[in-house]
């Protein structure tokens, strides 16, 4: 039998390399747990907080009462209406309120156990050291690496989006468009997806740069990714238009070119194995 | 042409020089044994070999062309410490992936056939980390074998095999250079090595100790006598009088190297009143040459 091997083309290899991350990705269990996880965890925070809401607690040290405040609406899980904004993130910074970090943006740490694991499961097993003595392109490895895990990302953030309504529905929160409306609504989400495009190559260059070393991996990554976390609700508001898409999606395509030409360097420069 | 050629070839880790001023030459279908002992640079020149490692200096060529280059690296099959699986995957996953990577067409067909090729194709369903350590020496030369390689770079690929899975890699690695596959395989197992290696290499301290064909390895090997006899200690005493290099060997025979005849061994032990009980008259393998070659190094 003769073996026929298909070769040469960026886009022909790329389309192989696609299949069978895309294969790899969907057949991991910890995509399935992290997406249901990202659907449990808004139905979680929306019913207990809820619950919670206008409860006193006191501290038995200094004796300060705090009240427990909880969501006004489903949508504040999501994100905040622009200009509104700014004072969230002062609030955030002064008390850590619940709302302002038990929302939505937490997921973009969460893309970067993904993106980690995905990444450091390939040195760990030996699967690097296969595929990169067959395949001396690197790009070909970060660009499907990149797309890949944008999809994983994206679906985890949909997943949220689909608990923060079921968690709305259940908990009773009003699902009142105050200062939005159902197209800016759409387009905040749309924008949200786009935006783990910008956060996907961060972690991708400090995955193949720790590679079998997932620890150093995820450190790496949360450190890098807290310097961005402020701007995701600046970039993505909930009366987001088609401008925040736009940046996020100009975003997405600048950092995955250029953080993408680093872990490319990262592959060529270091040793695989 | 030759399938690998190296030169000069330096490689250091910090302040550790791991491969220096190394040369090779590998030539094209040859059956390469690569050896040394632990830590001598053998992993990293196959490691560089294979692009998984860069290299500090040198030049390392395969079939002329730079080891880099992409159409050269998809020939190339690869077998290094232990298989790349993913654990939780079954065999036949593992081995349609790596066939995705090669860009294999036909893959079903080719896993099938290399599977078959190393008896593993009862194990396809099973878990790759429920396999035993031979079973995954085996799926390795496997995945190694898929997409028909012209260049075979296998490190210890006989550790954990049994009798049979000695066997049959012996076989599959003489197979495969008939169909002008090139195949360097490093391992310390070295009786089975010589069953199958037309060449060798042998490195120390990350430098080439020497290279040579199979036969220039027989031509190289000393003649020995090896006798047993009524009174040892005395016989032993008497014959290293007489010759230059006696020895008594693990079996504890008496072993003389470069005697003319066993026959005037034994008149001259007769006639110091010694029978000679046993005699007979051998070549020292491999094994004992690459430790003489190590001795005589140090």
């Amino acid at each position: 039998m003769q073996t026929t091997i298909e070769r040469n083309t960026f886009g022909k290899r790329l389309k192989t390399m696609l299949k069978v991350d895309f294969r790899r990705m969907f057949t991991m269990p910890l995509l399935y747990i992290l997406v249901g996880a990202c659907l449990l965890m808004p139905i979680a925070i929306l019913v207990m907080t809820t619950m919670m809401d206008g409860a006193v607690s006191v501290d038995p040290t200094t004796g300060v009462e705090t009240v427990i405040e909880g969501f006004d609406s489903v949508w504040q899980i999501i994100g905040s209406v622009s200009g509104d904004a700014a004072v969230g993130t002062q609030d955030a910074a002064a008390g850590m309120s619940l709302t302002s970090m038990c929302n939505i943006n937490m997921l973009y740490f969460a893309i970067a156990v993904l993106v980690c694991i995905f990444v450091a499961e390939d040195f760990r097993s030996g699967y690097a050291k296969n595929l990169f003595t067959v395949r001396a392109k690197k790009t070909d490895y970060v660009t499907s690496k990149t797309l890949v895990c944008f999809v994983g990302g994206a679906l985890m953030i949909l997943a949220f989006f689909v608990g923060s309504l079921l968690g709305g529905a259940i908990s009773g929160l009003p699902f009142d468009m105050v200062g939005f409306s159902a197209a800016e609504l759409v387009m905040c989400v749309a924008s949200k997806v786009i935006l783990a495009a910008v956060f996907v190559p961060i972690y991708l260059v400090m995955s193949v740069a720790a590679k079998q070393r997932l620890w150093l991996s995820l450190v790496l990554s949360m450190m890098v990714g807290m310097f961005l976390f402020m701007m995701i609700p600046m970039l993505t508001p909930l009366n987001a238009g088609l401008m925040n898409v736009l940046l996020c999606l100009a975003g997405g395509a600048l950092f995955g070119v250029g953080l993408g030409a680093i872990s490319n360097t990262i592959l060529r420069k270091t040793s695989l194995v | 042409m030759n399938a690998i050629e190296i030169r000069n070839l330096t490689k250091s880790f910090g302040p550790k020089q791991a491969v220096s001023g190394l040369n090779m030459t590998v030539p094209e279908g040859a059956i390469y044994g690569f050896i040394g002992e632990n830590g001598s640079g053998k992993s990293t020149t196959e490691k560089i070999i294979c692009g998984l490692i860069h290299p500090s200096g040198g030049t390392v060529k395969l079939y002329g062309k730079d080891h880099t280059d992409a159409d050269v690296r998809a020939g190339v099959g690869v077998l290094i410490e232990a298989p790349g699986c993913f654990p939780n995957y079954s065999v036949w996953n593992n081995m349609m992936l790596q066939a995705a990577n090669l860009g294999i067409k036909n893959a079903e067909q080719e896993v099938v056939k290399v599977l078959k090729t190393v008896r593993m194709e009862g194990a396809a369903s099973n878990k790759y980390k429920n396999c035993s350590l031979g079973m995954k020496q085996r799926i390795g030369i496997a995945m190694a074998l898929l997409g028909n390689p012209s260049l075979l770079v296998l490190d210890e690929p006989i550790n954990g095999l049994d009798a049979d899975g000695m066997r049959i890699m012996r076989e599959v690695l003489v197979d495969v250079t008939k169909n002008g596959c090139t195949v360097v395989v490093s391992s310390h197992i070295l009786g089975e090595l010589e069953k199958i290696a037309t060449h060798y290499g042998i490195i120390r301290g990350g430098k080439m100790l020497c290279e040579m064909t199979a036969e220039q390895l027989e031509a190289s090997c000393r003649t020995y006598t090896a006798l047993q006899a009524k009174d040892m200690s005395r016989a032993k005493a008497l014959l290293a009088c007489k010759y230059s290099r006696v020895e008594q060997d693990e079996a504890g025979y008496i072993r003389v190297y470069d005697a003319p005849s066993p026959e005037e061994i034994v008149t001259h032990l007769y006639e110091n009143g010694i029978l000679v009980s046993e005699i007979k008259t051998d070549k020292i393998g491999l094994e004992e040459y690459y430790i003489d070659l190590m001795k005589e190094g140090k």
